[in-house]
């Protein structure tokens, strides 16, 4: 089981939070034993924009997190 | 739909960083040489990332501040250091004007106009069918593959219908192909140009255009001044505003958000469609088909922009009703008449009917959800952190499902139902291309008797292009919404009943 946490505050949604927040939901239509997703409010990384959106997977901390970047850290811990 | 809708590039990044940066500005009542340091602080690295150059880069975010503000565009020849344009433009009337939706022309790439093509896909086959469908004999077998005479070809698709290695393609300027009144051209620099005659300002070329070089204005900076000023600014906020905000933000919490913002007060847009759903059930009841043959609904701007300057023979078949819009601003006015009203929506044409002269008075603001978002990222307002007091109860399970598509109609349709028995058919148009068409049908008396609702973008105002969510989302949170409304019907809306006993 791979669990992913990802900011919905409101940083991380102006810059894309939302958008990987769907494909994450799409995936876990795919793998739904495999993949726990939590909606978290502020992790308070986000002083700086730059660092927004913020995930986590696992105890993997991704500052700046793209789509691309989160379900391919998913997918390899779910292979 | 564009392609490109709900799908977070680097375009979409950039715009929201400059309405993040314009909010910040405005807030801390900024110098006018402070606004010359946007483009280093959205584009701060030592070399191009996007464009051929970074200082092309810099111009074309120095554009987006420039429409950010409400200023009109401007060419390249009469280019002048951005600061001093906005100190200018702050002294006058600082008020945005036509012509709203604007190509930044410089970040145009220029891309082909419609084109079929033949890729490598092309085998050169012994059966070449696509040759033998061209109807203008366009297609020649040359060495090494077919190739299609651009003067004689029409574009109508029968060569890439027929080829068995999808080898034919049809490129479109994706500018041109999201508009459904072809109202994209071409200047003397081959750069995409807006007809302004025909552009209804729907805003989908926005967010289609994959160079990012089509932009609004906004009022970002006016509504924010306001604030600051100590006016007495109120909000609507259209039906479609739930989950906009993220899943862990409630309805209430952004009401309780945009208090602290500074709004005295937070009314749903949807108590206006209440209104409005019950004006047009009563202009249908009284006026089909005895004067005029058949109603088309009033709340998209754009809509009834195709009919202005697209189908103007059937323009008086569109309901003269107030928009929800237009009924949720005076409600708040009538109480507070000092007050200024900021609209706030998925809608990008709602700027253009608030610059009217019949709502002028009523509107003062027009912002988009996703401006909304990077003002409070500006105002360092946490949204998940709100704290939500009061419920709101504003408006109907139908007012409030006004923002999907087909809701519009079916409010109204349920109003005929429980008010006057009657049960009228129904037609839905569903973005650009199917409002013109559907009211050139109207025009051809296809549609008599009908309730019509245009809307121009997909899905409703869902669609719109100042979402931040993708348009099926959104939906989903409009439908459950609407269904935690205390009252099923638009009649049964008691802040409504409270009105009309006034009266």
């Amino acid at each position: 089981m791979v669990k992913v946490e990802i900011c919905v505050g409101s940083h991380c949604s102006l810059v894309g939070a939302l958008n990987i927040l769907e494909t994450l939901e799409e995936l876990q239509e795919e793998y739904p034993d495999q993949l726990k997703i939590e909606r978290v409010e502020c992790m308070d990384r986000c002083g700086d924009i730059k660092n927004a959106p913020v995930v986590k997977v696992d105890d993997d901390l991704i500052t700046s997190a793209q789509t691309q970047m989160v379900i391919s850290k998913v997918m390899e811990r779910i292979k | 739909m564009s392609k490109l809708k709900g799908i977070y590039t680097d375009i979409v990044k950039i715009r929201r960083m400059v309405f993040a940066e314009l909010a910040r500005l405005a807030l801390k009542d900024a110098e006018c040489e402070e606004f010359d340091k946007i483009p280093y602080r959205i584009i701060d690295t030592e070399e191009a990332t996007y464009r051929s150059s970074i200082f092309k880069e810099r111009a074309i975010v120095a554009a987006r501040v420039r429409m950010g503000l409400g200023m009109d565009y401007e060419t390249n020849q009469e280019h002048k250091l951005l600061s001093e344009g906005i100190r200018d433009f702050l002294k006058n009337d600082n008020q945005l004007k036509e012509p709203l939706v604007n190509v930044i022309r410089f970040a145009c790439e220029k891309c082909p106009t419609n084109a079929h093509f033949v890729t490598n896909n092309c085998r050169k086959c012994l059966a070449h069918p696509c040759s033998i469908v061209c109807p203008v004999d366009a297609i020649t077998i040359e060495e090494h593959a077919a190739v299609i005479d651009q003067e004689k070809c029409i574009n109508c698709g029968k060569c890439k219908e027929a080829c068995p290695y999808e080898a034919i393609v049809n490129y479109e300027r994706p500018c041109a192909a999201a508009c459904g009144v072809d109202a994209i051209e071409s200047d003397d620099y081959d750069r995409a140009k807006i007809n302004q005659d025909k552009c209804v300002s729907c805003g989908q070329c926005i967010i289609a255009c994959p160079f990012g070089a089509i932009a609004d204005k906004s009022m970002i900076f006016q509504l924010l001044k306001s604030i600051k000023r100590g006016e007495d600014v109120r909000a609507i906020i259209a039906p479609s505003f739930v989950g906009q905000f993220g899943p862990l933000v409630s309805a209430e919490k952004i009401v309780a958000a945009l208090k602290e913002l500074g709004m005295k007060e937070v009314r749903e847009v949807s108590l206006g469609a209440d209104f409005a759903s019950l004006h047009e059930a009563e202009l249908f009841a009284e006026d089909i088909p005895e004067k005029q043959p058949y109603l088309g609904t009033s709340c998209c701007p754009s809509w009834t922009y195709v009919a202005d300057k697209h189908v103007p023979e059937v323009k008086d078949n569109i309901s003269e009703s107030s928009s929800p819009m237009i009924f949720a601003a005076q409600s708040v006015k009538e109480n507070n008449e000092d007050s200024k009203v900021v609209f706030i929506g998925p809608c990008v044409s709602k700027k253009l009917e608030a610059l009217s002269d019949k709502v002028k008075e009523e509107v003062d603001f027009v912002i988009t959800f996703e401006e909304l978002a990077a003002i409070f990222v500006a105002a360092d307002i946490e949204l998940t952190k709100v704290d939500a007091e009061e419920e709101i109860r504003d408006a109907s399970y139908y007012g409030r499902a006004y923002a999907n598509a087909g809701g519009v109609a079916e409010a109204i349709r349920q109003n005929l139902k429980e008010k006057y028995n009657i049960n009228p058919p129904i037609t839905k148009a569903d973005g650009l291309a199917d409002c013109k068409k559907t009211l050139i049908k109207a025009k051809a008396g296809v549609l008599d008797g009908h309730l019509i609702e245009g809307m121009a973008c997909e899905g409703g105002c869902v669609g719109g292009p100042g979402t931040l969510l993708a348009t099926k989302r959104g939906a989903k949170y409009v439908d459950k919404f609407a269904g935690e409304s205390p009252y099923k019907f638009a009649f049964e809306n008691e802040k409504l009943n409270k009105k009309e006993k006034k009266e």
